[in-house]
């Protein structure tokens, strides 16, 4: 919107200034096109399919809906991934909690390595992730023959399914405490200590209700891909039905064997979960800001 | 509780901030900790507290030598630089925190810790506020229930990490009147760390000057004002003329100018004289080889003293005088006159002094 130097002298030069006193306030054309265009964009990618995804659940009516999720595969499925997240998210909520406590307030050799290390997971194909458990527990796997003379069963059973989703989802409590804990310091920690408070007394009081928030944002994004995972639990999970499958590995079944309505309807379980944990990240983070 | 400090070190790093240090603190005293940045004041502070450990020497409480206590069961009182209030507790469950995690054997009852703290809130002045959170607390108004909280565990040793430094210039000293008056009340052992000179010198029984880690000058506020030993301290407390010169049979010389220095009798060549704005005379007329001619280049009157900023006719230095206004008006001087300047009361230090 700049004009070339004004050699008439008689326009006012503190028009447009007046006219638009905001130095960030865009052109009506350019602010709608580019409402239109996110507008759209989320549309099309965004509300669409999650619609579509409601639509063909639904599609053979109520009953089939129904019916496709009391069948005892998917009942098992949606068992099993409850089961899952119910374990790792408390495993790696005290794993984040002391890693982002150890690496924000205390100095150690090392720490620039663990917090490389912790990042891990994210730069790893969580299909590598779940080879590397069939490569440590699996029948020719390192501790194959030890585990088989025990007969203790990691690998396409249920603890080798926590033990890739743990690997994948162990980032995410972790990054956001450790940003949190650093802009918070430690002088309160050494306020409480100096009151006289214990090591776990200042934890409670004190660390802990200042990064709840915080934590419970790492949980929901920590459940949310605990719920979600595929990859890595594809590769240690063996797909036995009814057993080893989790829900996105029972969407996958039923989409292959052409059962649409059925696969839609389990993913539509997974999809009010998802929005449900969108709506309470959403209310933890405004929480968290707030704080 | 008297504190000793025996040659305590500490290292950060490769960086050296405390070099042996030694001080004895009396029981009852308020003592301020002295110094620029980085001259190991607050580290000092910190190993006293406990929330610093330290590499060689011991600090013995009462005699009894703590060095591997640990911080909670020191007994001590710490107030932050940035009062580290615990942001999720209103100012009532700040100031009872101490209290309520105390072991259940020690802890005192409900009614007898509301007792306690409404109390302290008393005598900070802030019974009202107790439902507030510090983010609703002004700068002072934190400070304040800082100190209540340090209190509120009835500490033998109160520490104070540059208490009033976030603070602007009128609640500082509002502030600082009012700990002093709750030092006389209390007599709790307290140590304050300051960077400023006139805080130190306003509110402390003895102030211990500090730089590069090692301690300059330990004395009374009076003491180390009017008797700095050495260049840094004198430097340090507030602002300063120099004159530089030849020590020869007890005179401090240069050029013209000649002035006596009876306190040293050995010659030496590069010398070198501090005196105090407030210490240095203006005259009109040359009267004897005790001043130097100077051209006044600034006046500024503020309140009832005059500043003038002067430079030497003779080698181009600034020199700088304090004048009351009534002295100032019967001077009748004016800015680009030149006049003859002579300092009252001078301190000579040479070279070995600055090598401390």
């Amino acid at each position: 919107m700049t004009k070339p130097l004004d050699v008439d002298r008689k326009m006012p030069i503190v028009k447009k200034a007046v006219s638009n006193p905001y130095p960030l306030k865009e052109s009506a054309i350019v602010k709608w096109s580019l409402i239109t265009i996110s507008l759209l964009y989320i549309s099309l990618f965004l509300i669409l399919p999650l619609i579509s995804i409601f639509v063909t659940a639904l599609e053979k009516g109520w009953e089939t809906y129904v019916a496709s999720i009391v069948h005892p595969d998917a009942l098992a499925a949606i068992k099993l991934t409850i089961t899952v997240a119910l374990i790792v998210v408390p495993l790696n909520a005290v794993f984040g909690i002391a890693a982002a406590w150890l690496i924000t307030k205390f100095t150690f050799r090392g720490k620039n390595l663990l917090v490389t290390l912790i990042d891990l997971p994210f730069a790893v194909s969580p299909v590598i992730a779940g080879l590397i458990f069939i490569l440590l527990f699996g029948a020719q796997g390192l501790f194959g023959d030890w585990l088989f003379e025990h007969d203790i069963k990691i690998v396409f059973a249920l603890p080798g399914i926590i033990l890739a989703t743990l690997f994948v989802t162990f980032p995410f409590v972790a990054r956001e405490l450790i940003p949190l804990m650093q802009t918070q310091g430690i002088t309160e920690e050494e306020a409480s200590i100096s009151l006289g408070a214990s090591g776990w007394k200042t934890f409670f009081y004190v660390t802990l209700p200042n990064i709840k928030w915080g934590l419970l944002y790492g949980l929901i994004l920590c459940n949310a891909r605990a719920i979600g995972e595929f990859g890595a639990v594809s590769v240690v999970s063996g797909h036995i039905r009814g057993e080893t499958n989790t829900m996105p590995l029972h969407i996958e079944i039923l989409y292959n064997e052409y059962q649409f309505t059925a696969a839609f309807a389990v993913a539509s379980i997974m999809s009010i979960l998802a929005i449900l944990t969108i709506i309470i990240k959403h209310i933890a983070s405004w929480k968290a800001k707030e704080f | 509780m008297g504190i000793q400090i025996k040659n305590v070190s500490k290292s950060f790093g490769s960086v050296k901030v405390l070099k042996d240090i030694s001080v004895d603190i009396k029981s009852g005293e308020l003592i301020a900790l002295l110094g620029p940045s980085g001259s190991g004041k607050t580290t000092l502070l910190r190993i006293l507290a406990g929330l610093e450990g330290l590499d060689e020497g011991t600090i013995l409480f009462d005699g009894e030598d703590i060095t591997n206590v640990s911080p909670k069961e020191r007994k001590i009182g710490f107030v932050f630089q940035h009062y580290a209030l615990f942001r999720h507790m209103n100012v009532f469950e700040n100031v009872a925190y101490g209290l309520k995690v105390r072991p259940r054997k020690t802890r005192p009852s409900k009614k007898e810790i509301e007792r306690k703290v409404n109390e302290l809130l008393s005598l900070v002045k802030l019974e009202n506020f107790q439902d507030r959170y510090p983010s609703q607390l002004s700068g002072g108004q934190r400070q304040r229930v800082a100190l209540a909280r340090a209190l509120a565990v009835e500490p033998k040793v109160l520490l104070l990490d540059e208490p009033f430094g976030a603070l602007d210039a009128k609640v500082r000293k509002e502030l600082r009147r009012w700990l002093r008056q709750l030092h006389n009340e209390f007599h709790v052992t307290s140590i304050f760390v300051t960077h400023d000179q006139e805080e130190a010198l306003d509110v402390a029984d003895r102030i211990i000057v500090m730089n590069n880690g090692k301690i300059e000058q330990i004395g009374t506020p009076d003491e180390v004002y009017e008797n700095p030993k050495s260049p840094f301290v004198y430097d340090f407390l507030g602002n300063v003329n120099i004159f530089r010169g030849r020590l020869q049979n007890g005179k401090l010389k240069q050029g013209q100018f000649e002035i006596n220095a009876p306190h040293y009798l050995d010659s030496h060549d590069d010398a070198v004289g501090y005196a105090r704005p407030h210490d240095i005379l203006i005259e009109k007329e040359q009267v004897d080889n005790e001043t130097v001619p100077a051209k006044i280049s600034f006046i500024h009157i503020v309140g009832p003293t005059a500043r003038i900023e002067l430079k030497r006719e003779d080698n181009g230095e600034y020199l700088e005088a304090e004048l009351p206004k009534e002295q100032f008006k019967n001077l009748q001087i004016q800015k680009g006159e030149v006049v003859y300047v002579r300092p009252k009361q001078l301190k000579v230090f040479i070279p070995e002094d600055f090598s401390i």
